[in-house]
């Protein structure tokens, strides 16, 4: 009993310390959205709050915070509140908040959410503020028109990627390659994957879902209808050719099985990284990161063609959105047009989030990136001059879609279905998520 | 003599051989929050780091934006002793209603708590968020702490559990000497379910430690954020994580909740004999 | 016990159907007020949830727009047109009782070993609970991982026998028991109830029996089982829920896939999926509510069979 209540003592003496503490340190709380209009006694213009939220690690997290502090430093009314989580994390917060209508005034937003949060108004049209607030002078039209959706703007771009097959050129020299056929074809692919095969090493980490979305676009076709409502190619032989090539692959011991693909845990212990592989199929600004953990000199090439500049298209890495329920939209166009535009911001940015938007902040980084990101801008600048239209985004269901497909190549990489059997079921299954 | 000798080498080969099979994750853990993060993933079967460093710790304990671990850590202490506190005082009392006393009603209200623990969180947290954010609790602990007072199904059975293994008499004799139904409470249960209080407080200080969820949903500003989260935020979904830097912080905030399971531990073992009590 | 209060109390007939109900009401008046927490905290923060998540159930609702009344329609759709769900209901199935009785079992030895005074008990306790307190973070997903990677040290084991390597994340069904593995050596929970239930049975019982020249077998059987019953009980009910429920190991260990081949899709996971990666949540509540009809059922049967098995001793036995 005594040491119950010594306990019990020891607890309550915590708990006043505890709430000494956390008076602190809870100022504002969840009116923090909402406006704090108190007028500024010396020049009389209003202090605003604004809430910015985003996803990433260790660094970005860094960087995003000294960007806030030097635009704060700027604009002395203004005081951003970061929220920011890890990518798992921040979409739990943020689909909550949506519900409740309590979202951050800037919303970092990811392509395959866009539709979904734009629909039902949960962001804004930033229309309006174009070419006022928001300067797209060296910005490219096909660029800033990532974020639209129905001729309404709900997300700024803030730099974009492409699709690349990123190689080790000692290894392709050592299975006999020394470079990459100019306007290389999926035949080329084919030889230098049998050819890898034959010297001990894997050609890549195998075909998946995105460079599909590729090969579609080259045949003229996509993954989506332009209304959203089924799928963009009617000929199911173009699904099958692909994955054949894919369970081909496999067979052929030229890629890694997919189950010991499965046991990998990351980039970290990926065959590239253990210089098994002489490339992977990944977005360009991936590369940076690969590079890292790969640590011999790599390359950037597009992937195999025909009709690469049909395939390739800029995706826009992320956007920054401004959500409907903000009470302060022009403060935070100001303040996304000073993350894409200004100069010194972006080189702390450093295009961490993407390829630079603007033409003048990517030839002023020019100097200030390491070796990877160069050879990332360069090549992003030769897939600006070689590429077509994004056209319309994902429909809102294309998440589910996409799970599907994945779903559907892993059962064909396994030799559980054939590609043919493969293709009707997706078929079936896209269609049906998608019609309602 | 001899053979008592033999039966205690036994236990101890057994116990602490299956001891060390069982923490081989944990010491693996531990080994490779001192590797170089590149090298964790190659050197996979390896317990000897080489190179030896300590720099997943330093730079792991910066933390992220001005936020060095210390904060996390800070944060997620005091979140959990405000649970700890709702979680003690208000299960007992609960446990104590069903498992001694007679009312009406009483089989279904406990059927609609140990029901309420049926339902998956997922389903349930959109609705409760609302809730929240109409009371102006965004962004603060209230909503992760204050439903701790109102008890938590899991502990108010466990400890219903224990009270009904103590013999009534007892109670009956307090009543006999003149003790209040609160007095039974008080005098008699409280001191003999100290096995079952101490396990809760150690469930709820790890489950509180770690929480993802909840805090997830309700703490905005980064200085507020708990460990869990933090850790998390060493994580990226497009680049390379820096598993060093976790590893060492999740060993970091793995002290705390193992002290507190140690100094616990004796309570759950020595209460009935601390009581003077026997069966 | 009723015949104790009997016999303090002798009084007139009438008089004491009056004390009786006085009784009552008191008797009332104080259940209420020590489960009084209990019922304010649901009422204000629970149960409107709950009733709005049975609504959503029937319609279709996707966070952002009103839901829309449809009927029968999600509950239709689980049991004729989606595989998926059949899938993850059987796997989950699986694993809860593939898991359970492992887990519990594991942890009853365990408590009983350690249940002997001596001073590096202590220290095996605290040692044993290791695993349960690194609970759900990804570093125990990452650990996880590579202990059974290529290179880890579960291969290396079985290929040092002269057996073949598995690829425990490569294979639906290997990848589903490394779960259930997952889950067992994380037993320090239910191990730590145990113990403090088996302290609470009084060491009188256990000097008895030893004068009668019991063994430990027939102690274990006559003393230990139906002292610690409602115990059991506790801890087998409990982990039944927490199974069904189970969500972070999956997530995390298939970094939130499911895979391979949707091998460890279990059911809070493709719940979870529909929830916030399809924005289904008419659907993913649909989910949620035959959980838990399935796991309500489940529990009553147990709840039922309590009677034969379980004892409490405040309960003269029963």
């Amino acid at each position: 009993m005594n040491r119950i209540s010594i306990i019990f003592l020891g607890f309550i003496m915590v708990l006043f310390l505890a709430a000494c503490n956390s008076n602190n340190t809870s100022t504002g709380s969840s009116d923090d959205g909402l406006s704090v209009n108190e007028t500024n006694g010396d020049n009389g213009e209003e202090q605003i709050t604004l809430r910015m939220a985003w996803w990433g690690e260790q660094t970005r997290h860094e960087y995003t915070n000294k960007v806030i502090e030097m635009y704060e430093e700027q604009h002395p009314n203004i005081n951003i509140e970061p929220e920011y989580a890890s990518w798992d994390d921040y979409w739990k917060k943020l689909a909550p908040q949506a519900a409740a209508n309590e979202l951050p005034d800037i919303i970092q937003m990811d392509l395959i959410y866009l539709t979904q949060y734009a629909k039902n108004k949960q962001l804004t049209d930033l229309t309006p503020y174009i070419g006022n607030e928001l300067n797209v002078d060296n910005i490219a039209d096909n660029v800033v028109s990532g974020g639209e959706l129905n001729d309404s703007l709900y997300g700024f771009n803030l730099g974009t990627v492409a699709m690349s097959w990123d190689y080790d050129p000692a290894i392709l020299e050592e299975i006999g390659v020394n470079s990459i056929p100019e306007n290389w074809t999926w035949d080329d692919y084919m030889d230098i994957a049998k050819k890898a095969k034959d010297a001990g090493y894997y050609i890549d980490g195998g075909l998946w879902e995105d460079p599909f979305r590729y090969y579609l676009r080259s045949k003229g076709e996509r993954l989506f209808a332009e209304d959203g409502k089924g799928l963009g190619y009617s000929d199911d032989q173009l699904f099958v050719d692909y994955w054949t090539m894919a369970k081909e692959l496999v067979d052929m011991g030229a890629v890694q099985s997919p189950d010991e693909l499965a046991q990998q845990s990351g980039p970290e212990d990926s065959a590239q990284a253990k210089g098994e592989a002489a490339g992977v199929f990944e977005w360009a600004t991936m590369f940076i990161g690969t590079q890292k953990v790969v640590d011999r000199p790599m390359e950037l090439s597009p992937p195999p063609g025909p009709n690469v500049d049909k395939g390739l298209y800029l995706k826009p890495s992320m956007f920054f959105s401004v959500s409907e329920n903000s009470e302060h939209k022009k403060a935070a166009a100001e303040f996304i047009d000073f993350f894409v535009n200004d100069i010194e911001a972006n080189k702390l940015i450093l295009g961490d989030r993407g390829v630079p938007a603007s033409s003048k902040v990517k030839e002023a980084l020019m100097d200030h990136v390491s070796e990877s990101q160069g050879k990332v801008f360069e090549y992003m600048s030769w897939v600006e001059q070689n590429s077509s239209t994004l056209g319309a985004p994902d429909p809102e269901k294309s998440g589910q879609v996409i799970e599907s497909l994945v779903n559907i190549a892993d059962q064909i990489k396994y030799g559980e279905i054939t590609p043919t059997e493969g293709a009707e079921t997706f078929r079936n299954q896209a269609e049906s998520i998608l019609k309602n | 003599m001899l053979k008592s000798k033999l039966r205690y080498f036994l236990f101890h080969l057994i116990v602490g051989g299956f001891g060390i099979l069982l923490l081989y994750p944990v010491i693996w853990l531990l080994i490779s929050s001192f590797k170089v993060s590149e090298d964790i993933f190659v050197t996979v079967g390896s317990l000897i780091p080489s190179p030896f460093t300590f720099d997943n710790y330093t730079q792991g304990w910066e933390g992220f934006g001005g936020n060095s671990f210390g904060v996390f850590i800070k944060n997620t202490l005091i979140f959990v002793i405000f649970m700890l506190i709702g979680h003690l005082i208000s299960c007992s009392l609960i446990a104590f209603g069903f498992a001694r006393l007679k009312f009406f009603g009483r089989g279904f209200w406990f059927a609609i708590m140990i029901a309420s623990l049926m339902l998956p969180y997922e389903v349930v947290m959109i609705p409760q968020y609302v809730i929240f954010s109409k009371l102006g609790w965004l962004n603060s602990l209230a909503p992760l702490v204050v439903p701790a007072y109102f008890g938590h199904p899991f502990f108010i059975f466990l400890l219903v559990q224990f009270i009904r293994t103590i013999p009534r008499e007892l109670d009956e004799a307090a009543i006999i000497d003149g003790c209040s139904t609160f007095g039974v409470y008080r005098r008699i249960i409280l001191p003999l379910i100290t096995p079952a209080l101490a396990t809760t407080a150690i469930f709820t200080f790890y489950w509180t430690w770690d929480n993802l969820l909840g805090p997830v949903l309700y703490l905005n500003s980064p200085n507020k954020y708990t460990v869990s989260m933090a850790l998390n935020m060493f994580l990226s979904n497009d680049s390379v994580s820096n598993w060093g830097a976790m590893f060492a912080m999740s060993i970091v905030t793995l002290i705390p909740v193992f002290g507190i399971f140690f100094l616990f531990q004796r309570y759950v073992v020595e209460g009935i004999s601390t009581s003077g009590i026997k069966g | 016990m009723s015949s104790n209060i009997n016999n303090e109390v002798v009084t007139p007939l009438n008089l004491g159907k009056r004390k009786n109900i006085n009784n009552k009401i008191r008797d009332n008046l104080w259940g209420y007020f020590f489960i009084g927490p209990f019922i304010i905290g649901f009422l204000s923060f629970t149960i409107i949830p709950i009733i709005a998540s049975l609504y959503f159930s029937f319609t279709s609702y996707d966070l952002f727009s009103e839901p829309r009344w449809i009927g029968l329609e999600n509950y239709k759709k689980m049991f004729t047109d989606d595989p998926r769900y059949i899938h993850s209901l059987k796997i989950t199935f699986i694993y809860v009782f593939g898991g359970v009785p492992l887990r519990l079992a594991f942890a009853l030895i365990v408590a009983m070993l350690l249940n002997v005074a001596s001073r590096a008990v202590g220290l095996y306790r605290t040692l044993y609970y290791l695993p349960s307190l690194i609970g759900g973070s990804v570093a125990v997903a990452i650990m996880w991982r590579n202990i059974f990677g290529d290179i880890g040290i579960i291969n290396l084991a079985i290929t040092g026998l002269g057996l073949d390597a598995v690829r425990w994340f490569g294979d639906p069904t290997a990848a589903l028991w490394m779960l259930i593995f997952l889950s067992v050596w994380q037993f320090g929970s239910s191990m730590l109830i145990f113990l403090a239930g088996l302290k609470s049975i009084p060491k009188s019982l256990y000097e008895a029996a030893s004068v009668d020249g019991a063994n430990f077998v027939q102690k274990f059987i006559k003393i230990t089982l139906p002292m610690l019953s409602p115990i059991i009980l506790f801890n087998t009910i409990m982990q039944v829920i927490s199974a069904f429920m189970t969500f972070v190991p999956a997530f995390i260990i298939s970094k939130g896939t499911g895979g391979p081949l949707d091998g460890t899709l279990l059911y809070s996971l493709y719940l979870f999926k529909q929830a916030f990666e399809f924005f289904s949540m008419g659907y993913a509540s649909a989910m949620a509510w035959v959980m838990l009809i399935i796991i309500a059922i489940l529990t009553s049967i147990i709840f039922l069979t309590a009677k034969y098995w379980v004892h409490y001793e405040s309960e003269g036995g029963r």
